[in-house]
């Protein structure tokens, strides 16, 4: 019973907290940057990370195993994952970590506010494992697939930023909002070199700044494309043995394998992309947008139709 | 007038070899990419053959000493597409006359290779693969606003349903109303949409990829690493300045830069005044590992598809059978072993529950014995712990009812044979019937039994109304209408899969080779690092251009990374302020 208290509590108050750190996001760009509130915000995102630890361990506690058995357990442990994202440049002392500030924290609010929403709240109560999860491999499957997906979401959000600021003639007003949610973190750099250079060269300034942003959202997808897709392979070979030892064969062909496999393939397509140099970082970047929609459809979509021997995390929504 | 068009194309085309070899030996430094590779070879390729087309047998000689002459000066070994020119010339000399049709023959399968390790054409697989697959399940996705306003989704498979009767294909896609047009049954049954995975296209596809990586290692990968190896000076000082990162430093010796290069763990070759140094090999090979890797895969999965057997059987708790019996062929490879006339015998079927009711586990005790009728194993099976004796591995993965023992009126007991009545899912429902009274009128009665586990038994009397609930083994005895029932036993059957699988270590090892080489290739950072260095006072060949722009001793740094290019220069810098200065400087000006 403590234990389901001390979940509330820690749900609710991480939820909390991503919020208001939006806000003060939101009021930095739409209003003035204040330095003071620029700095909560980062140790919001510190307390949020803790607190959905808690939540985890929490769970594991009780529980006797990791939470990760059904759709609600691996969107919170989804949305932790956006958070240690944010956090391990916070770590590296990378000089342009801020970067990744505008990706991270809406996506892990929104898994999180779906996650604790109305419609799942059938799965909150913790359920028993079926005789096929009860095995090591869940630990390990899962929490890698579940990685996998939220560095390849990170990575593939900031290639489409990278169209998104590319082809700015098309959506020009979508882009001021990214561009300028960006500027946070480059506020500073653009300062110094709007105080290095004369006026006179503003309009090249700018051009130069956003040069920069495309170079620094590309490298930055790169970098965690690439660190999701060892996640992701070893998600899906780790799978393919339990596979082989709970089922019967390490690749069935249901509609869950067949989609990590096509994520799979779509991303090593982009990584094949990025060794050429004659393929332009924007052509990378389409097949990594493509990824976005494509994780979508395989971490959600099949979950939502529960079919195929992957509907532990189905779920039926109710029009009522 | 063929000589007289030889005389004059003679000398520029050696000139041209020279040249286009030394700018694929600086290109290979330069830009390790994929496809310009090959692009570069080619061109490269078609001098070398007009090089010894019939009419200059002489030239040959001289063509082949200035290589000769050339690969002095660079101590490495030539490169792969001059090993092939050079054969060629060799195998000219003991053919003579159908050179050019011989060489044809020899550049065909060069050609098909180099088209092979195309990436762009990889890419097209790649994509071409994944479509294929998408086809099969696509997710149709239609908004449907309800009366309250709350937008449900509504997620529907409407693609190619799999593993159907032609009869359903009929259906769904008539000729009379195509698919999008055109879209008719004939074109799934054709192209074998009915079962992508195993047609010919998809296959057929999958086996293009395979040659694509295996085209690909051969032609761009391997070579690459032989460029990495080969002790790769570099002797002007412009062409060390135009490497992505350059620096010159004005006082330092070039061995204690070979030094602390060293102690950074990396492979330093040390020539005059040249030094070259590269580190991160591992991450030349990787890429080579993770392709073999998946050829590895595609072999265990070939071999899976036509060389094992598969089977499953539902045995009643105390039956037993023998494993050949159950298992089935699945390819034209597959051979039965002696382990198949091993019998199985099921001791027992149980599972575990929770609190709530709900199935915890299932377990199944099984025995095997061998032809003789000893007993070779016995294991106690469950789902996740599968039992694995001479390559045949049997699975928990079923369970069914199959009879209930009962005492009717204490006499007995009688086994009462239990049918499945809707199995939707996992939720399982079993009924039997216990007939009274006079079993030759047209309609008999008597107590139904309903089941959903082996745990709890509903009855249900003549006219259908509900009695009670009864738990097997609790002895407790039912009385209807007159008739007492105890309910003695439960008697569960077991649902097993059979399989033997001749692809699994090979795809296991191509399992572990993959998830390795993908981590290297990510952690092998710095890449190679072709770092060039000069030393200014001393007497090398472009010296003097050099003077010019520099007095005073100086070392000259070059350095390209194919990966982390924005800490390369960072690392660089940190070895570099490492440098030792040298005060004393003896440099004629």
């Amino acid at each position: 019973m403590i234990f389901s208290t001390l979940e509330h509590i820690l749900t609710h108050i991480s939820f909390s907290v991503v919020s208001i750190v939006i806000t003060i996001h939101l009021i930095t760009l739409l209003v003035d940057e204040i330095v003071g509130l620029y700095d909560s915000s980062e140790k919001g995102m510190m307390t949020t990370f803790f607190c959905i630890t808690g939540l985890l361990i929490t769970r594991w506690i009780y529980l006797g195993y990791l939470p990760l058995s059904n759709l609600y357990e691996s969107l919170i442990f989804l949305s932790w994952s956006f958070s240690i994202i944010h956090m391990v440049p916070y770590f590296k002392k990378y000089k342009n970590y801020l970067n990744l500030n505008a990706i991270t924290t809406p996506s892990a609010i929104f898994t999180q506010g779906f996650a604790t929403s109305g419609l799942l709240t059938e799965m909150h109560q913790s359920e028993i494992l079926v005789p096929a999860l009860q095995s090591h491999w869940l630990m390990m499957h899962v929490s890698m697939m579940v990685l996998g997906y939220a560095a390849l979401l990170c990575g593939s959000l900031l290639s489409l930023a990278l169209l998104v600021i590319t082809f700015r003639k098309f959506f020009s007003k979508i882009n001021n909002l990214v561009n300028e949610s960006f500027s946070l973190g480059e506020i500073q750099y653009v300062r110094e070199k709007n105080n290095l250079l004369p006026n006179t060269f503003f309009l090249s300034s700018r051009n130069y700044y956003r040069f920069q942003l495309i170079q620094q959202l590309d490298l930055w997808s790169y970098r965690i494309i690439s660190l999701g897709f060892i996640f992701l392979t070893i998600g899906i070979l780790s799978g393919a043995v339990w596979a082989n030892e709970a089922w019967g064969s390490y690749w069935n062909w249901d509609p869950k394998e067949t989609w990590a496999f096509i994520t799979w393939t779509l991303f090593s397509i982009y990584l094949h992309t990025r060794t050429n140099k004659n393929i332009e970082s924007v052509n990378s970047a389409i097949v990594a947008s493509m990824g976005f929609f494509i994780i979508w459809i395989c971490y959600f979509g099949v979950n939502l139709l529960g079919i195929g021997l992957h509907s532990y995390g189905s779920f039926t929504l109710t029009s009522n | 007038m063929a000589s007289l068009n030889h005389t004059i194309t003679s000398k520029p085309s050696v000139h041209k070899a020279l040249f286009l070899k030394a700018s694929l030996f600086h290109y290979n430094n330069s830009k390790p990419t994929f496809i310009s590779h090959s692009k570069r070879s080619s061109p490269f390729f078609t001098t070398t053959c007009k090089l010894k087309s019939p009419q200059d047998s002489k030239k040959n000689q001289t063509n082949l000493t200035n290589k000769i002459l050339l690969s002095e000066v660079a101590p490495p070994p030539p490169p792969l597409a001059e090993e092939g020119g050079n054969e060629k010339v060799g195998g000219k000399a003991g053919s003579n006359g159908s050179g050019g049709v011989m060489g044809l023959v020899k550049r065909l399968p060069r050609k098909v290779l180099a088209v092979l390790s195309n990436l762009p054409l990889a890419i097209g697989e790649m994509f071409a693969v994944a479509a294929l697959m998408a086809l099969v399940f696509k997710c149709f996705v239609a908004f449907t606003f309800c009366e309250s306003g709350f937008c449900a989704v509504e997620l529907r498979r409407t693609f190619i349903d799999q593993g159907e009767a032609p009869d359903f294909y009929f259906q769904k896609y008539p000729e009379d109303n195509p698919f999008l047009g055109f879209f008719t049954w004939r074109w799934v049954l054709t192209l074998g949409f009915d079962h992508v995975y195993s047609s010919p296209i998809f296959l057929g596809i999958l086996a293009l990829l395979g040659t694509s990586l295996m085209a690909c290692t051969y032609t761009t990968q391997i070579p690459l690493v032989k460029v990495a190896r080969r002790w790769n000076f570099m002797h002007s000082s412009d062409a060390i300045r135009k490497q992505e990162f350059s620096d010159t430093l004005p006082r330092a010796s070039v061995k204690d830069l070979g030094v602390i290069l060293m102690g950074s763990g990396y492979e330093v070759f040390l020539k005059g005044p040249s030094l070259y140094a590269f580190k991160g090999l591992a991450g030349r090979f990787a890429p080579i590992g993770v392709h073999l890797a998946m050829l590895l895969i595609m072999a265990g999965g070939t071999l899976s598809a036509t060389g094992s057997f598969r089977g499953s059987v539902t045995v009643p708790q105390g039956l037993n059978f023998v494993v050949g019996d159950v298992l089935g062929p699945t390819g034209f490879l597959s051979s039965p072993t002696e382990a198949f006339n091993t019998e199985v015998h099921v001791n027992r079927f149980y599972m575990d529950y929770y609190d709530s009711g709900e199935v915890a586990q299932f377990h199944t005790d099984l025995s095997l014995y061998d032809l003789n009728g000893k007993e070779v194993l016995r294991k106690t099976i469950s789902v996740n712990d599968p039992l694995r004796y001479g390559g045949i591995t049997i699975y928990q993965t079923d369970w069914s009812f199959s009879a209930l023992q009962i005492l009717k009126d204490d006499e007995g007991p009688f086994n009462l044979a239990v049918a499945p009545l809707k199995i939707n899912g996992d939720k399982k429902l079993f009924g039997t019937f216990l007939p009274i009274g006079d079993m030759n009128s047209e309609n008999v009665k008597g107590i139904s039994m309903l089941a959903r586990d082996l745990q709890s038994i509903v009855l249900y009397d003549q006219e259908g109304k509900f009695v009670g609930v009864r738990r097997p083994n609790s002895k407790l005895p039912i009385e209807i209408n007159g008739t007492k029932i105890v309910i003695e036993d439960a008697i569960g059957s077991s649902g097993l899969d059979l399989k033997t699988d001749p692809g699994v270590p090979i795809v296991y090892a191509g399992f572990g080779a993959l998830m390795l080489t993908t981590c290297i290739s990510y952690l092998s950072h710095a890449q190679i690092i072709n770092c060039v260095l000069m030393l200014m006072h001393s007497s090398s060949l472009h010296i003097q251009k050099i003077w010019a722009l520099q007095d005073g001793t100086a070392v000259v740094v070059g350095g390209k990374t194919n990966r982390a290019k924005a800490e390369f220069p960072d690392e660089m810098n940190r070895l570099l302020d490492q440098l030792p200065e040298i005060i004393e400087s003896s440099s004629p000006k």
